[in-house]
């Protein structure tokens, strides 16, 4: 990131490092993918069908739909570690309040409201407050996971009966699951804001170098402000899709998924530390992360591994990561 | 603390923390007997001597995770696997325990094990260089799903029963300050004077004030670091055994969680994630206020997650009052 000079953070910032480096990191990705593909293939023949590709999607794109949010939010050089424990918390809200205005409208509003409003409360406290938004958000993710359960004691069961609610998880058109159309939406969106239009640009250049930003008369708090809500409407948008799976409110659902999404995003290039991050790298992280979950389960493996295999792979991309910016520094 | 504010001398910004470093001290002394002296007042059950070594006794497996926790951070890198770890290390101990009928076998595989998970934790993070919120978040995962498989989900009893190691988590000294209470305040002790009093301490805040400054000074960055992690790995070994032996088992679930709230307390208690601010008394204190009150609203008989809810607001009222203090000065 030394590249980011002092004049133009953003035009040249990107050309210089994202173009040559991320292009070799998506490649290294995309071989990574190939090869598990091409593995679980001939070790399961089960693996190759149209149906368990389906599966696949439909479980990628809900943590998809968080990790686009993240991958801007990362970029800005802040996290959210709440959005496990959001996630919860709105599906419980989604269902409750379709349970008593009998609207969908109303609760998947709800839902997203809820989640912005999370996602609000957390950049304000980072970026009016002055807290370090990891540990900013663990505490958010403690007041969620014990107010869950101040609103709730148990799941919210479906009371409502309306039909469309559940097609928005087990949905589809033509082929396609209808949240996989949703994950597809919101990345392309998020492709294209983030690659062609000016917020893309601002949250690169807040992110590589805040103090560059700030003389080039943006304003890094509210970027970042604007990022947090993102993440946190798409929060809720992942909490509809949720509660419609499991058909209710489940306030221990969600746990471990802020790890599994920062994982899918590191995994996918984005840096810890800002400025640089890409959405299709991280569609290829999620993917990665989910065909390793479908293949473990496909081979009979001990399912134990579904958490082990995702902690190795993290390391490893970030060791060969690593290795690769050794060779192009020196 | 004072010594070494003054003698890490890379930077010249250490007079101003010193300052903060004993305003913050104060605050935290003040903080906890507000807390102690409103849940005395308020509740008919919280100020006895019974309940009072009870939240030590209940806060001394935290305190152990949170010390080693806080001189990673002072190192400036982070260390979150110590959750999972706690999980890990009872297995060896209360295993090997079972098998042979020695405590100090037990003990012996405990600390082995925990040595490892500190060596590559620091290892990848140090000479491998792979940025350590990655490296410590990966293992948690790693170690927690190996438990789980070496466990296949079920606790592991202790079948011998040994007296020693049950009086480890659970005895008292003249039947009145909880065993695990002592070894907690003497790890912290020590860890304490090792930070403060000697020249590794004073290298490892020059090293996470500015570790530039500190290899130019001719400091082994990578090698305090490294220590660090050791160190922060064998004190969430102790904390283990002691919850092992409070458990009276190897629990696969043990520990979840324990890595936030070991965060958040060495937080609260003033450390920094940036690095080379903070004192292991301070994250002490931090620990233990989070204890008295979560102790205190369970006496006022409200909800237990309203401990989750409190604590998350003093987090982020105690970080948010500190950094605009750090904003005057």
């Amino acid at each position: 990131m030394s590249v980011t000079s002092d004049q133009s953070p953003t035009r040249q910032a990107r050309g210089l490092s994202l173009g040559g480096l991320l292009r070799n990191e998506q490649i290294f990705l995309i071989i990574l993918l190939a090869v598990l593909i091409v593995g679980l293939s001939l070790a399961a023949p089960r693996f190759m069908t149209a149906e368990n590709a389906t599966a696949i999607l439909h479980q990628s794109a809900m943590v998809l739909i968080v990790a686009v949010g993240m991958t801007m939010l990362l970029i800005t050089a802040e996290v959210d570690i709440s959005v496990g424990a959001s996630l919860a918390f709105a599906s419980c809200v989604v269902m409750d309040v379709i349970n008593t205005t009998s609207s969908l409208t109303l609760g998947i509003l709800a839902g997203l409201a809820f989640g912005g409003g999370v996602g609000l409360f957390n950049g304000l406290v980072v970026t009016r407050l002055k807290v370090n938004s990891l540990i900013a958000t663990i505490a958010t993710m403690m007041i969620l996971q014990g107010g869950v359960f101040l609103y709730t004691r148990e799941a919210v069961q479906n009371h409502h009966q309306i039909e469309a609610f559940s097609l928005i998880a087990t949905g589809y058109v033509g082929p396609v699951p209808v949240p996989v159309i949703i994950a597809a939406l919101l990345a392309v969106v998020f492709y294209v804001m983030l690659n062609y239009t000016l917020i893309g640009r601002r949250v690169f250049a807040v992110g590589s170098n805040p103090k560059a930003a700030r003389l080039s008369g943006l304003s890094p708090e509210t970027i970042k402000l604007v990022a947090f809500v993102v993440t946190g409407i798409l929060v809720g948008v992942a909490a509809t899709i949720l509660a419609s799976l499991l058909n209710a409110g489940q306030p221990t659902a969600g746990r471990g998924f802020e790890l599994i999404v920062i994982a899918a995003v590191l995994l996918g290039g984005t840096s810890l530390f800002g400025g640089k991050g890409t959405i299709a790298g991280t569609i290829l992280g999620v993917l990665i992360l989910k065909i390793i979950d479908n293949g473990i389960i496909i081979l009979r493996w001990n399912q134990d591994l579904q958490i082990i295999v995702p902690g190795v792979v993290i390391i490893l991309a970030m060791f060969l990561d690593q290795l690769r910016k050794g060779r192009t520094d020196g | 603390m004072q010594q070494s504010a003054d003698t890490a001398a890379p930077a010249p910004a250490r007079k101003a923390d010193h300052r903060l470093f004993r305003g913050n001290l104060v605050a935290l002394v003040v903080s906890l007997a507000l807390v102690i002296g409103f849940f005395a007042l308020a509740t008919e059950h919280f100020w006895s001597l019974r309940n009072i070594t009870n939240v030590l006794g209940q806060a001394s497996i935290l305190m152990c995770l949170t010390a080693g926790v806080a001189i990673v951070f002072i190192s400036g890198e982070v260390d979150i696997s110590v959750g999972s770890l706690v999980a890990a290390i009872a297995i060896p101990l209360i295993v090997i325990m079972n098998a042979t009928g020695s405590l100090a076998l037990g003990l012996g595989g405990a600390l082995a094990l925990g040595l490892l998970i500190g060596v590559v934790n620091g290892y990848l993070s140090v000479y491998l260089k792979i940025n350590s919120l990655i490296v410590t978040l990966g293992t948690l995962f790693i170690i927690r799903g190996l438990v789980y498989l070496y466990t296949g989900k079920r606790a592991i009893a202790d079948t011998v029963y040994l007296e020693s190691f049950f009086q480890l988590g659970n005895g008292r000294l003249w039947g009145l300050i909880p065993y695990p209470a002592l070894v907690a305040f003497a790890l912290v002790g020590g860890l304490a004077v090792l930070m403060t009093q000697t020249r590794f301490g004073r290298k490892v805040y020059a090293v996470g004030g500015n570790a530039e400054v500190a290899r130019l000074a001719g400091y082994n960055v990578r090698r305090i670091k490294f220590t660090c992690f050791v160190i922060s790995s064998l004190a969430a070994t102790v904390g283990g055994i002691l919850l092992a032996s409070r458990l009276g088992s190897a629990v696969h679930v043990a520990g979840l969680n324990y890595e936030f709230q070991a965060v958040a307390a060495a937080v609260l208690g003033g450390v920094s994630l940036a690095g080379g601010i903070g004192g292991l008394i301070g994250s002490a204190l931090g620990v233990l206020i989070l204890a008295f009150v979560s102790n205190g609203l369970g006496m006022m008989s409200a909800p237990t997650e309203w401990q989750l809810v409190i604590t998350g607001a003093i987090i982020i009222a105690a970080v948010a009052l500190d950094s605009a203090k750090r904003e005057r000065a």
